[in-house]
């Protein structure tokens, strides 16, 4: 069954510049990994945030789960669209311990169980003990397996990752590709990320596509 | 785009939040619209009078009086911040900070003190006689045209200094060191680099004396100039003419687009930042003790004269009559200009921070409707006081008619004799400076915190409380602070809009000078002045917080 379904997709910033994004097409299937590669500049971002429903999209359809989020009059407001995105800097709430930022998106889970499901994601994320601490105590590794925990509580249908790993040292990057791959395998999730390395691509990804020249 | 598309387009645009702000911009336009409209009116009987008579007079005497304080305050705020960012000499920290000071002055109680000091029984000519000086009046008087111009400068020069210190020292720094390697020296730097690279911050720093010039009533009023703003004031309470004030009004919103629009064309091709993004701080050059300790003393004289001198001879004409003006009823309107204040303060937060989260996103409507909220702030009180009048006025027309249709007896409650009218002027005045607080935290913190609230399924609503409110919080903070204190010291819109009976600190300050009790206006004075040395305060404490 595929999760994500884009069709003939279309952005431009404005009316006058060169679209952004010309005449996209993509499926995604339940449970696949797919990372998206590409220079900067060629809209691997955008398709992120038009997914996501926090940019608009000139032309075409998009589908999550069978069900059209967007097309010429529809137009679901991103909390209602089941999805989830790690973005490029985390945007780990600072003002919320680890705990609250991965609880922040359980607020229909009754109390006891939203409990359950933080515990959870923090030993699969290998914080545990860390409940308390604050995003700006944590390494840049640990923030990014707080982001992917986050995102993953309430179990979207799709998970959006922007260059999941930019801002990590070369030597970080290596180990925490595989524990991602992981993670999101372990939950069953289905994945999109994009990035401009292609040895990332390589490395968690099921299957890539090549964005742009 | 056809119907379809509009429909889904305002479906998925229009919330509350835009709903809100559409409405508060409404609002906030309708008394600005209802003066440029007066233009189309019949006008009164009095106005081929004051058109045929007054009007010339009025405005070359707003325009020589502005003219020459935008000389005279550039001349004061580059000098002195020159000296400051590039050279370095004993007591430079603390001159560079202790410089904005005069900021805290309203220039109208500037004016009410050194117009006393000045005058035959002042301490300046006490003292000359005493020894043995007897200069002229004509000469030592300040109600005049030059007492006008030496307070603003005195007073306003901060303006300019600020803008163009802080653009001396975060962009100049390879200008003048390469002008130095090119054999030039001191002088020839300052005229030949640096006032031309600071044209936009010397602009933008001097459109703001120019517009408080223009909107200022205290301190023309007490020195006889005939300005377009003490017009207004004369038509309104001389003649009971509201059509020819409102008219008048618009001849002052002429000039300001004016003033505006040379603002534009001075600025234009002109770029505000360096080239390259790589910006060091300037190092000053050292001075030698003669050169050092005079351009100390001159700094010391500017401080002197615009800081502690007004405050000394505040502070003792308030041992003489503190006694008398302090008490129950001086402690009331201490209370009403509080409550008055932190009452407008609220609405203007609550209004910045619902606009101000509509607005996040960069599209024309964003744009549009932010700079619609502010446009206040680019507008002197007294033509706001017309506006806010004239639509209370109409109010009251249609409110008393539903009033009699609804079979009301005797006489309905008169919105124009409300302090609401005065905190409706206040919320479009300062708008502005809560607004911008609000913008610069929603700016600085960025949509990724609420886009990923948002993700997680979390409604607008929760995202505002739980995350952009705390988030923004500091900046919230120093919003109601400065507005809170611009309110308090506010005295144009204070003046026209009041209820009857109704005091400010302001409003009483300006009772006491004008009825020639200048040393019991000392307590009120030194009260604005207090509050208004927070503001400086908490300015220059973001001024520190952004700079590290």
């Amino acid at each position: 069954m595929s999760v994500v379904d884009i069709d003939q997709l279309e952005f431009s910033y404005d009316r006058k510049s060169k679209p952004v994004i010309q005449k996209l097409c993509l499926n995604i299937e339940q449970g696949e990994i797919v990372g998206i590669v590409g220079s900067s500049g060629n809209g691997k971002s955008t398709l992120l945030r038009l997914i996501a429903g926090l940019e608009v999209p000139s032309a075409g359809v998009i589908r999550i789960n069978d069900k059209t989020v967007n097309d010429k009059s529809t137009f679901i407001q991103p909390e209602h669209r089941g999805v989830g995105m790690v973005s490029q800097d985390y945007a780990l709430f600072p003002h919320m311990n680890v705990a609250s930022n991965i609880a922040f998106g359980l607020h229909r889970m009754p109390r006891k169980k939203r409990q359950e499901r933080v515990q959870e994601l923090m030993e699969l994320i290998q914080l545990k003990g860390y409940e308390d601490r604050y995003p700006h105590e944590l390494s840049g590794g640990q923030q990014q397996r707080v982001a992917l925990a986050r995102t993953m509580a309430p179990r979207p249908s799709v998970v959006l990752m922007d260059e999941p790993f930019s801002s990590l040292d070369a030597e970080l990057k290596q180990s925490i590709r595989s524990e991602l791959r992981d993670i999101v395998k372990a939950e069953g999730m289905t994945c999109l990320f994009v990035t401009h390395d292609q040895a990332d691509v390589e490395d968690m990804s099921d299957r890539y596509i090549r964005l742009g020249q | 785009m056809s119907f379809r598309q509009i429909k889904a387009y305002i479906k998925r645009n229009l919330n509350g939040w835009w709903i809100v702000s559409i409405l508060g911009a409404a609002v906030i336009l309708l008394p600005i619209l209802f003066v440029f409209l007066s233009i189309f009116e019949t006008p009164s009987e009095h106005w081929a009078h004051i058109k045929e008579y007054l009007v010339k007079d009025y405005v070359i005497e707003t325009l020589t009086l502005t003219f020459i304080t935008a000389i005279t305050t550039t001349l004061l705020g580059v000098s002195l911040a020159w000296f400051v960012t590039v050279f370095d000499f004993p007591g430079r920290k603390i001159l560079r900070w202790a410089l904005v000071l005069p900021l805290a002055v309203p220039p109208y109680i500037g004016a009410y003190t050194y117009s006393t000091m000045f005058s035959y029984t002042g301490v300046v000519q006490v003292t000359l006689r005493n020894w043995g000086f007897h200069p002229s009046q004509d000469w030592i008087s300040l109600t005049s045209m030059r007492g006008a111009v030496v307070v603003f400068t005195l007073f306003l020069y901060p303006y300019v200094y600020l803008v163009t210190r802080s653009f001396l020292e975060r962009q100049s720094a390879s200008y003048i060191e390469n002008a130095r390697l090119l054999g030039r020296n001191g002088m020839s730097i300052f005229f030949w680099v640096a006032m031309p690279i600071c044209r936009p911050a010397i602009v933008g720093g001097l459109s703001l004396v120019v517009f408080e010039v223009l909107s200022d009533y205290g301190v023309t009023q007490y020195f006889g100039l005939q300005t377009v703003t003490t017009a207004i004031f004369k038509t309104w309470f001389g003649m009971y003419d509201v059509n020819s004030a409102m008219r008048l009004a618009a001849w002052l919103m002429v000039i300001l687009a004016g003033f505006f629009l040379i603002e534009r064309v001075l600025r234009r091709h002109r770029k505000y930042s360096a080239s390259t993004s790589k910006s060091k701080p300037l190092q000053p050059i050292k001075l030698g003790s003669v050169k050092g300790t005079a351009v100390l003393l001159f700094g010391m004289v500017v401080l002197a004269a615009a800081f502690a001198v007004p405050i000394l001879q505040l502070i003792v004409w308030a041992t003489w009559t503190y006694q008398d003006v302090w008490n129950d009823q001086f402690m009331f309107f201490i209370g009403r200009t509080l409550y008055t204040a932190a009452v407008s303060t609220v609405i203007i937060m609550l209004l910045s921070l619902i606009v101000g989260s509509a607005t996040r996103s960069r599209s024309w409507g964003s744009a549009l409707l932010s700079r619609t909220v502010i446009a206040g702030y680019s507008i002197p009180g007294a033509i706001i006081a017309i506006g806010v009048l004239g639509v209370f006025l109409s109010l009251d027309q249609v409110y008393g008619e539903v009033y009699r249709l609804l079979g009301g007896k005797g006489t309905p409650v008169v919105l124009s004799l409300t302090a609401a009218m005065l905190i409706f002027g206040y919320v479009i005045r300062f708008m502005a400076t809560g607004y911008n607080a609000v913008e610069v935290g929603f700016e600085k913190t960025g949509t990724r915190y609420s886009e990923a609230s948002r993700l997680l399924g979390r409604s607008r609503l929760y995202t505002f409380w739980r995350v952009d409110l705390p988030l923004i919080k500091g900046a919230v903070l120093s919003g109601c602070i400065l507005t809170f204190v611009e309110i308090c010291k506010e005295l144009p819109l204070a003046l026209l809009l009041r209820p009857f009976d109704f005091e400010t600190l302001s409003t009483r300050t300006y009772q006491y000078a004008n009825n020639e009790q200048i040393h019991e206006a000392a307590i009120p004075s030194l009260l604005i002045i207090g509050i208004s040395f927070i503001s400086v305060y908490v300015l220059h404490y973001l001024d520190k917080r952004w700079e590290t």
